[in-house]
């Protein structure tokens, strides 16, 4: 078993208390709401540059195109632009809709991406919270958007968001605990939830070839688990091949279908974060959080090149790969991924078991 | 049982064409006389023998391909026309005229017979009026059930108002189709919505993810085409219609069909010079109408607007450029005349030849990687191979022809079977692909585009060689183009969907009596609900990017 190692860094919340010089009770309160909003500001900004923007003009470049390059240098004013645009559409109410549910649904989405970021380590002291269950929590707020999308579909009083949202509850549950299962195989190396422990325990060298150190971060340690995880959470974020439940040629758009206005910016806000999310965790799985060359205080900076990897790489999926069909999708899951990942898990703890012993 | 000699299907086959004696003896006891057409005999049968005859035809003389129906109205009767064909020699052609009484226009159907009859009939019924016996759902097919009327027939009032009460406006796609006791649910694909290619309507009964029933409903875009045809001059005033039949850049193709059909009916020839360009330009139009297919389908695969769509516009593109040079136009050509082209090639000819072979020369590379991005993608494969599966059966009873017909291997190609044009001088293939399915069908497009290739490559070649002071792009046609009233005539040639085909009858006069048009499309998208029943939604819309089908030829 690899030894605990205590967090050296102390939380952002207590930083900010410190700062201001408040403590107590008190103190924790304001630290952790300035905190949150900071966190929480850094993650939608992030969103506000991929989506207009960073995603037009990735899929742009793989599919031999130029996208938007006449608003500001690069065509980035294009988010203040958009922005004005999106917010200022009528929102539209269909006559059938089932309130409150219709109208929660778009909050809960992004709100349970927005939750999972309180326990990422993200580098440069911006990390909120390091309780114990981490891991378990984190996907524990990010299965609630599920909740959210079945709401959608099913309160829209669409055919089209009916269909969207059961395909999107099929694909959550089925993908969702290989996702977990593989992530626990992470467990299995490190004994701990606690995200804090989970990147420390990724610190140390694997191996040096010819010079070059190649820390042990889960991924070198164990691909396998990597790219089962990577499989799977392209698949919880909706995203080609898996990308059934919006399926624009098949069922228009899915539980969104009947959303205008704000109401879809904040569940396109929503699925952006996922991404997020998904690359966030990832990142501190696998490829060892913030850790990075040169200072520590870089970390962010390596934190964010990760997640922002891991966009990419859902980009060029979309932009080449075809989609597979609703029922292929539930077979790759159960049949395929479900038993791999379990295979991963008893694998990893044979093997930490001998090496242990 | 098994071992019974099957039917002789070969009747009337003779060395030197149909022996038409020998059918008319087959069908006499329904004869009632027999007319002569420019591309065929008309046999004019009794109404209330129709299935009796065509079924006679059909198994005994092997006329398994009813093209097309026609349906006019005189000043004393109304009249069908079953335009038969066979698959194997679509040279043998026969029309089986059906007169129906002008005060009781009644025939019996053909949809036991042909089943492609369903649509063609219920079109004759909308536009004349002609009524069919044992019809399964004779309903209106193009226009609003509310019309009044029959626009093509003779005492039909153009200018009368349609006078339709709010309740009958009420929506039409208001009904939700919910029973209690119901395990499915029933959707509106369309009219519009992103993968019906145009304003196309699918009723659509799902069980869960399954399609249990599927019936299109068409007619959203249907611009009179054929009454606006009649309103035109032969010489000049038809020809840019066809260019806007099917608009995906395959105007060149449509209004050969037009030449084709006029040249025949007054009896014009075409010089060699010409006929090259054509066959030129016409297979650059196939190449830009199959580069769409292929984006579009992979469209309809893939999701967004993926790599593969953007790849097959960007080579289309280059096929617009040099149709661009060559006409002045992208898309609305108009570049054909009655006996030629309008103009010759653009000067300088050498830059205009190298544009054109480097377009050919870059296509293989940019196959190579449709190949790598498409077909030879493991879940590409996965959602094409065997879905939408339509045999070849099937594809022939619904008149099924084109890429659809040689994906099911129906080894078909009217630039072939049916020579016009330059095609028969020059070394090319006819492609065809036994998989009857998905896949099938968008490999028989991306090896045509190859064949297209070879041919503009050898018409460039031909072109380039031409001898100055023979290079004639027009005959000799009078101003005024007056046929022999009462001739009629049914020609057809490969558009890039299939057999694109035109029914004129002249009436002495300048204009055409009745301009009919088959269009592929139509018969094609029938096929449409035997592909998908039983099938995902997913493969469903799948099946209907691999029809290719371009709304404004289905409704025209």
């Amino acid at each position: 078993m690899i030894e605990p190692v205590v967090a050296q860094t102390p939380l952002l919340p207590e930083r900010i208390a410190d700062l201001l010089g408040i403590d107590g009770l008190f103190g924790v309160v304001v630290g952790g709401f300035l905190g949150a909003f900071l966190i929480g500001n850094i993650m939608l900004a992030m969103t506000g540059v991929a989506g207009p923007w960073a995603k037009r003009k990735i899929t742009a470049k793989f599919t031999d195109r130029i996208a938007v390059d006449r608003v500001g240098p690069f065509g980035l004013f294009i988010i203040v632009a958009d922005a004005v645009r999106l917010l200022s559409k009528e929102l539209v109410v269909p006559e059938n809709v089932d309130r409150p549910a219709w109208d929660l649904a778009p909050m809960i989405v992004p709100l349970s991406a927005l939750l999972g970021f309180a326990v990422i380590p993200m580098g440069s002291g911006l990390h909120l919270a390091d309780p114990e269950v981490g891991l378990a929590y984190v996907f524990g707020v990010a299965g609630l958007a599920s909740v959210g999308l079945v709401m959608a579909g099913y309160s829209s009083a669409n055919k089209y968001s009916m269909l969207g949202g059961l395909r999107a509850l099929a694909q959550n549950i089925a993908y969702e605990i290989p996702l977990v299962i593989t992530g626990a195989s992470v467990v299995i190396f490190t004994g701990t939830l606690q995200m804090g422990e989970i990147v420390a325990a990724q610190q140390e060298a694997l191996v040096t070839l010819g010079g070059v150190t190649i820390p042990s971060w889960f991924a070198f340690v164990n691909p396998f688990a990597f790219v089962l995880f990577v499989v799977a959470n392209v698949a919880e974020v909706g995203r080609n091949p898996f990308d059934t439940p919006e399926a624009p040629t098949e069922i228009v758009a899915g539980y969104q279908t009947e959303y205008s206005s704000v109401y879809f910016v904040l569940i396109y806000l929503g699925e952006f974060l996922h991404i997020f999310l998904g690359g966030a965790i990832i990142a501190t799985l696998f490829l060892g959080g913030p850790a990075g060359p040169g200072p520590a205080a870089l970390g962010f900076v390596w934190f964010v090149v990760k997640i922002w990897a891991v966009f990419l790489f859902t980009q060029w999926l979309r932009s080449a790969i075809p989609r597979v069909r609703i029922d292929q999708l539930i077979e790759i899951g159960w049949k395929g991924m479900l038993v791999l990942s379990f295979a991963n898990l008893v694998l990893t703890a044979i093997i930490v078991g001998v090496i242990s012993t | 049982m098994s071992l019974e000699e099957p039917a002789p299907r070969d009747i009337g086959v003779t060395e030197d064409g149909l022996d038409y004696d020998a059918l008319a003896e087959l069908v006499e006891d329904n004869l009632l006389g027999r007319e002569e057409h420019l591309n065929a005999e008309g046999f004019v049968i009794r109404p209330d023998e129709v299935q009796d005859t065509l079924e006679t035809l059909k198994t005994e003389a092997g006329f398994d391909h009813c093209s097309c129906v026609t349906a006019q109205e005189y000043e004393d009767r109304y009249e069908s026309i079953y335009h038969l064909k066979k698959y194997d020699d679509p040279t043998q052609e026969l029309s089986v005229v059906v007169p129906t009484d002008k005060n009781d226009p009644t025939s019996e159907s053909a949809n036991a017979v042909y089943r492609t009859a369903d649509w063609h009939e219920r079109e004759a019924y909308d536009l004349v009026g002609i009524e069919y016996d044992d019809h399964p759902d004779l309903r209106r097919i193009l226009l609003p059930e509310t019309w009044q009327g029959h626009p093509m027939g003779l005492d039909y009032d153009q200018d009368k108002p349609q006078v339709a009460t709010l309740a009958e406006h009420a929506n039409p796609l208001a009904d939700t189709h919910e029973e209690a006791e119901s395990d499915t649910m029933f959707v509106n694909i369309g009219p519009h919505h992103p993968a019906t290619h145009g304003v196309l309507h699918l009723k659509t009964t799902v069980d869960g993810e399954t399609v249990a029933d599927v019936e299109p409903d068409i007619g959203y875009l249907h611009r009179c085409e054929e009454q606006m045809a009649q309103n035109g001059t032969y010489r000049h005033q038809i020809m840019p219609y066809p260019d806007r039949w099917d608009y995906i850049s395959a105007g060149l193709l449509n209004e050969w069909a037009y030449a084709r059909a006029a040249e025949d009916l007054a009896d014009i020839e075409v010089p060699e010079y010409a006929q090259v360009i054509r066959t030129m330009g016409a297979e650059l139009c196939r190449i830009a109408a199959h580069m769409l297919a292929l984006g579009t389908f992979a469209l309809d695969v893939y999701g967004d607007f993926t790599a593969i769509f953007m790849y097959a516009m960007r080579d289309r593109e280059k096929a617009q450029n040099v149709l661009e040079d060559l006409t002045g136009q992208r898309m609305m050509f108009n570049y054909f005349r009655l006996g030629g082209v309008v103009w010759d090639l653009p000067e300088p000819r050498e830059e205009f030849f190298e544009k054109t072979r480097d377009f050919i020369d870059d296509l293989p590379g940019a196959l190579e990687e449709y190949h790598d991005l498409l077909t030879t993608n493991e879940i590409f494969q996965a959602r094409t191979v065997g879905t939408g599966h339509l045999d070849p059966e099937t594809a022939k009873s619904y008149g099924a022809t084109g890429p659809v017909a040689r994906g099911s291997g129906i080894d078909v190609d009217l630039r072939r079977d049916d020579p016009y044009g330059y095609y028969d001088e020059l070394d090319w293939d006819v492609v065809t692909e036994d998989g009857c399915d998905n896949y099938s069908r968008v490999l028989v497009r991306m090896q045509e585009v190859e064949e297209s290739a070879k041919i503009i490559e050898q018409c460039v070649d031909l072109l380039e060689d031409w001898p100055e002071d023979e290079r004639t792009i027009q005959a000799n046609v009078p101003r005024t183009l007056k046929p022999d009233p009462d001739t009629e005539v049914y020609r057809s040639v490969e558009g890039a969907k299939g057999e694109l085909g035109i029914y004129i009858r002249a009436d002495g006069t300048d204009k055409p009596a009745r301009f009919k048009i088959r269009s592929p499309c139509f018969s094609n998208l029938q096929t449409l609900p035997e592909m998908a029943e039983g099938e995902y939604i997913a493969d469903m819309i799948a099946a209907l990017g691999s029809l290719d089908i371009v709304l404004g030829e289905v409704d025209r």
